[in-house]
Order: C-alpha cells, then sequence, then structure tokens
C-alpha cells in the first residue's frame, strides 16, 4: 500500500525526537535565564523600593563618578548619559561644601556677582562710557537721566539667601507638580517673562523676586512700547514685587527699550524695581563658561542667572533646566512648559550648559531637579 | 462755509467718513499717503461726537490781548469752548480765558518738543492735559509725515492712563478743503493757523461764534504794547503762517455778523474804573 510506509514513518519518528530535545533545551535555558535575570530584576526592585540611598554609599558614589568620567558631550551617546543621570536619582542629594566654596571663589575671581551683577551708581559713574557687550564699537555715555536709574549699590551681597531657585522654561517642569517646592526658596529667579497664571502655578509656583525681560520679546509683542504700554505692565504685575532685569547693554538696539520699562513702572507708580545687567559681567561670565566648554553665540540667560545664584545664594536649586527633546526616562517633551515653540538653532549651546549642571549636581555644588516633587 | 466743507461729517476722521483701506493724502505733505488699516481704523469714533448744531461757542485764540481782559466768565458761558495748541489754564489766567474746554487742538510739534514725543516718560503729559477736563484733544495725525507718530501716541497714552480728554485726528480732506477756501479768498500763506482752521470749523459746527484772543498785532486798539500770546511772549517763525490776512477776513466776517470778534476786555474794573 502507498500510503502505509513504515520507513518514512520511522524517520518521521527521529525527526520528532531530535524536535523534542531541542525545546526542551530551549526551554531550560530559558527558564535559567529568567532566574538569572529575575532575581537580578527583583534585587533592583527593591532597591528602589528601599527609598533614596544615602549621599555617602559606595553605590551613589559610583553613580555620581559615572557622570563626572563624562568629560565632553560627544563622550557618551546620549542615551546613555541619560541611563547614568536617571541612576543617580535613587540617590539624596547633598550639597559638598567644600566643591560648592571653591566653585564659588573660583566665580567671585571671575565675576563677582554681588558688586557687578548690575549696573549701579558705585560701579557704573555719571560720566562712564559703558561698552557694550557684543556691539564692541558701541559706546553708552552715561549722563544724569540714566545715572538717577540706577541703584545706589547692589541690592544683594554674597551668600545673602539660604535657599535659591532658578527657574528655567523648560517643559520637563509640565506635570512636575514642582511649584510649592519652588515657592519654598528664600528666593526665586525666572527667565523671560514666564507665565506663571492658574494653569502653570502647581507646577511652576508664584513666587518671583527676580525675572528676566529678553528686549527682544518687547519688540515683538509689545510694539518697542512704542504704542500701548499697559498691556506691558499689566504682565510685569503679575510677578508682584518682582524686581526687573534686562540685558540693556548687551546691544545697542536693546538700550532704548530697556530704559523705557523704567519709564513705564515709573509712569504707573509700580514699586517694582528695574535693574540692567552689567555688560562687563555679562562678558566676564561668557568667557568663563566658555573656559568650561560653553560654545555658543551667546550664553542663555539661564546660566546667567544661574552664575548669579551660585554668588547670591547659599543653595542653589535649578528647575525646569533639561534641554533635550525627551525626559530622563526617554518621553518626549515640548521644549518650553507653556508652548514648543523651537529656538533659533545655533544661538544658545543648551545641552552643553545642562551637561555642565549635571557635572555640578553631581559634584554637589548645586541641584538639579528633573522628576516630579514628592512634596504636597 | 457748509457747502465747501461739510464740517458736521468731515471735521474728524471717524469710521463713517474714512473707511478701512481709503488712501488718505496728507494735507501738509507733497504727493505722500497713507492707507488706513486695521489698527488705526479701530482708533476712530463711529461719528463725529458732538450733538450738532452746537449752539453758543467760544473760540480761545491765545494772543495777548486777552492778559488783563477778564474775558473767562464770558468765555465760560458758552456751550463749547475750543482751544488752541494746549495752552496753559492755570488759575492765574482763568479770570482773563476761562477754564472750561470742550476741544482743544494740539500741534504734534508740542508733543515732540515738550514731551520727547511720548517715547520716554508719558507721566508729565497725562499730567499737563488733566486741566482740560472731559475735552477732546484735537490732533491733525495725517497732515504732516512726522505728526502721525506723536499723534498716534497721544490716543495710545490717554488710554493707557484711562485719562478723561478722547483724541479726534484732524481730516486731512477738510483741512486741504478749508485752506482752498481761504486761499481763494487771498491768504497768502504755507499754512493756515490752527486758529483759523478751528474758526472756520466753529462756523459750520456752531449757531453762534465768539471768539477771543485774534489779534495778531504788537500794540491793542489803545497803543499799548501787548506780548504775543498770553502766556509768553515767544515769537513764531515768520513766514509760515499770514496771521494779519487771516485777522483781516476773521475782521470781515465779523463786520458782517457771521461771528463775534472780542478785543476789548470784557469787564475789567479797572479799565472801567480809568474811563
Amino acid at each position: 500500500m502507498g500510503y502505509t510506509d513504515p520507513s518514512s514513518s520511522r524517520d518521521l519518528l527521529g525527526n520528532r525526537t531530535l524536535f523534542f530535545i531541542f525545546i526542551c533545551a530551549f526551554a531550560v535555558v530559558t527558564l535559567l535565564q529568567q532566574i538569572l535575570y529575575g532575581r537580578n530584576y527583583l534585587k533592583r526592585y527593591f532597591e528602589f523600593y528601599e527609598g533614596p540611598l544615602e549621599y555617602n554609599s559606595t553605590k551613589c558614589l559610583e553613580l555620581r563618578q559615572d557622570i563626572i568620567e563624562v568629560k565632553v558631550l560627544s563622550m557618551v551617546k546620549q542615551t546613555e548619559l541619560f541611563d547614568r543621570w536617571k541612576s543617580l536619582q535613587m540617590c539624596k542629594w547633598e550639597m559638598n561644601v567644600t566643591e560648592a566654596n571653591l566653585f564659588k571663589s573660583t566665580l567671585s575671581r571671575c565675576c563677582n556677582a554681588p558688586a557687578f551683577l548690575f549696573t549701579t551708581q558705585k560701579n557704573t559713574p555719571l560720566g562712564t562710557k559703558l561698552k557694550y557687550e557684543v556691539d564692541t564699537s558701541g559706546i553708552f555715555h552715561i549722563n544724569q537721566e540714566i545715572f538717577k536709574m540706577f541703584p545706589k549699590d547692589m541690592p544683594y551681597h554674597r551668600s545673602q539667601f539660604k535657599k535659591c531657585a532658578v527657574v528655567g522654561n523648560g517643559g520637563i517642569l509640565k506635570n512636575s507638580r514642582c511649584g510649592r517646592e519652588i515657592d519654598s526658596a528664600d528666593f526665586v529667579f525666572r527667565c523671560n517673562l514666564p507665565p506663571i497664571s492658574e494653569k502653570y502655578f502647581t507646577d511652576v509656583g508664584v513666587k518671583t523676586d527676580v525675572v528676566t525681560v529678553n528686549p527682544s520679546i518687547i519688540t515683538e509683542r509689545f510694539h518697542r512700547l512704542e504704542k500701548w504700554r499697559k498691556p506691558f505692565y499689566d504682565v510685569l504685575q503679575v510677578y508682584e514685587n518682582a524686581s526687573v532685569l534686562l540685558p540693556a547693554f548687551y546691544n545697542t538696539r536693546n538700550t532704548d527699550v530697556s530704559i523705557r520699562v523704567k519709564y513705564v513702572l515709573d509712569d504707573f507708580e509700580s514699586q517694582q524695581a528695574v535693574y540692567y545687567f552689567h555688560p562687563q559681567y555679562l562678558i566676564n561670565v561668557s568667557r568663563y563658561w566658555l573656559g568650561q566648554g560653553v560654545r555658543a553665540k551667546r550664553i542663555s540667560t539661564g546660566l546667567i542667572l544661574v552664575t548669579a545664584a551660585l554668588e547670591l545664594c547659599e543653595e542653589v536649586h535649578l528647575f525646569g533646566f533639561w534641554a533635550f527633546p525627551m525626559n530622563p526616562s526617554g518621553i518626549f517633551i515640548t521644549h518650553h512648559y507653556y508652548d514648543n515653540v523651537k529656538p533659533r538653532p545655533g544661538f544658545h549651546a543648551m545641552p552643553s550648559e545642562i551637561f555642565n549642571f549635571l557635572h555640578m549636581h553631581s559634584k554637589g555644588i548645586l541641584r538639579v531637579h528633573t522628576g516630579t516633587c514628592s512634596c504636597c | 462755509m457748509e457747502e465747501c466743507c461739510d464740517p458736521g461729517q468731515l471735521f474728524a476722521m471717524t469710521k463713517l467718513n474714512s473707511p478701512m483701506g481709503k488712501n488718505l493724502w496728507f494735507d501738509g505733505e507733497f504727493l505722500y499717503s497713507v492707507t488706513i488699516d486695521n489698527a488705526t481704523y479701530s482708533l476712530f469714533p463711529q461719528a463725529t461726537p458732538f450733538q450738532l448744531p452746537l449752539k453758543k461757542c467760544s473760540v480761545v485764540g491765545n494772543g495777548g490781548i486777552l492778559k488783563k481782559s477778564g474775558c473767562g466768565k464770558q468765555i465760560d458761558q458758552a456751550d463749547f469752548v475750543m482751544r488752541c495748541n494746549l495752552p496753559p489754564l492755570s488759575s492765574e489766567y482763568s479770570k482773563d480765558v476761562g477754564s472750561k474746554t470742550q476741544l482743544v487742538t494740539a500741534n504734534p510739534s508740542i508733543i515732540q518738543k515738550r514731551f520727547q514725543n511720548l517715547l520716554w516718560s508719558r507721566k508729565a503729559f497725562v499730567d499737563s492735559v488733566k486741566v482740560y477736563n472731559r475735552s477732546y484733544i484735537y490732533m491733525p495725525a495725517f497732515s504732516m509725515k512726522t505728526g502721525t507718530g506723536p499723534s498716534l501716541r497721544v490716543y495710545y497714552t490717554l488710554e493707557d492712563f484711562g485719562a478723561k480728554q478722547a483724541v479726534l485726528f484732524a481730516n486731512p480732506n477738510f483741512l486741504r478743503d478749508i485752506g482752498k477756501f481761504w486761499k481763494s479768498k487771498g491768504i497768502h500763506a504755507k499754512r493756515l493757523s490752527t486758529g483759523l482752521f478751528l474758526v472756520s470749523a466753529a462756523l459750520g459746527l456752531c449757531e453762534e461764534v465768539t471768539i477771543y484772543g485774534f489779534w495778531p498785532f504788537s500794540v491793542d486798539l489803545h497803543g499799548k504794547f501787548i506780548s504775543h500770546h498770553y502766556y509768553d511772549n515767544v515769537l513764531p517763525d515768520s513766514g509760515f503762517h499770514a496771521m494779519p490776512e487771516e485777522f483781516l477776513q476773521l475782521w470781515f466776517l465779523h463786520k458782517s455778523g457771521v461771528l463775534r470778534m472780542q478785543l476789548e476786555p470784557c469787564e475789567d474794573p479797572l479799565i472801567q474804573s480809568s474811563a
């Protein structure tokens, strides 16, 4: 009979046995793997729930070293850096007083914010020919009218504030619920007239002691203050008694609009103070960071504020400083917490700035917050 | 006057007479025009905001003849008082020039000189126009190129401060028509004075017009020297306005009874007692 071929049946049986053995072997290997990695996974799981590790534990020292080891940003893949940063999050942060003081004394030699952050009557006497930061040929002659606008002396002194928060506008702040923690700081810096309305305050807080204004915003959104001025005044009023800080002497285009801000606040009898960055301070800060590898046309306002805060405060906390398209866990985020308008490419070197902050965090000089806040 | 220029409709820029997209030729420039865009259009009132016709009007020039005239009370008795070029109205003058104002003109050059074009501090300006109370500030925004910016800024400033005064922009077509009308009557000047524009407008808007302080000579009717303005003696640039010719035309109007011109002091007890 054609369809009962014993030899073929036997052959099939042999094949089956082989197949069975193969499957068994595979199962055993997978099982072993599962057991090994599973234990590891479980161990990790437990570690995570043991709560944050002590700052000085060997594990944390290792994790911090992992980040400090990365000397330049291009040395590792971005995802690798993110992973190291993410692992470091299980460690408690503590300030390393020696490192911090060392860094602060470097800053006081190069930049000296407590004396030169703003133009004051003391550091910019009447008749000074003030050099602009970028328009090197431009010189602004300090006349009586402008001189009167300057404060007598710097309103802040070295390490005046215990805990400062510098709030960047990164999309990482969205849904962070860090508002209360930011507001608990003794002094809060914010950049570029950010919105702090009800919609955002659980994430970003409302307390503001210094807010910077980029003159380009005044030019674009408020017609250089040549038309209506009340809308601009109303925007500033949201920050209550915060001082308004402008780079009036960055380039010649900024000066008129920046000076107008002072007139607007005076005309409406506002209590808010107006200060101008001293161009020499900006030059010194840029030079310092260039030495640290921040190569950009211009360093960001955030970096300038952080640099100033390090001299004016004992402890500096950074919120919303994260310039990557995804958060450390790899989830995509918007550029700002309030919109997704990308900046001009090639103007700022944000990733390089952030990288420096991560380094400083690992050394215990300042603290970078990138996760959600646990308080409340 | 109504026939030539229709002040009731064309006196000021309104949404009715200047629709969006309309091309406006500046009356003080040679071949220069501006197209009304959405932003400018929104600054205009719907229509001329007066209850027409106005009954008794006083038009107050700034001539030195008003000094010690005691005409303040008489000026204020009118229903509608028009003044020229943001004149001072402080208490030392109110006896002679009154204190009521419904419409005051402002020359962009004053905004430029006294208030730095309103580009810097603006409070001084807002404070200085408080004396005019709830009046309209009439600005020739579309006459000279350089006048547009300051005139619009006056509008922005007053709105920002929630001031009582409102801005009306002069209609260049109206100003041009008035200019042509007087040219045909024989006034040869680069430009008519604000005073004559105002008197012309008043003649079209009011039933009864009395004018004060229009006297462009350095001596008064009794041969006494007087200052150029009632508040100062700054003489104008020569050759710009033709004041004596304008005065002559107004004198003819006075003679024919179209308006009443007040040259003598109104009720000064000092003069009366000496007479």
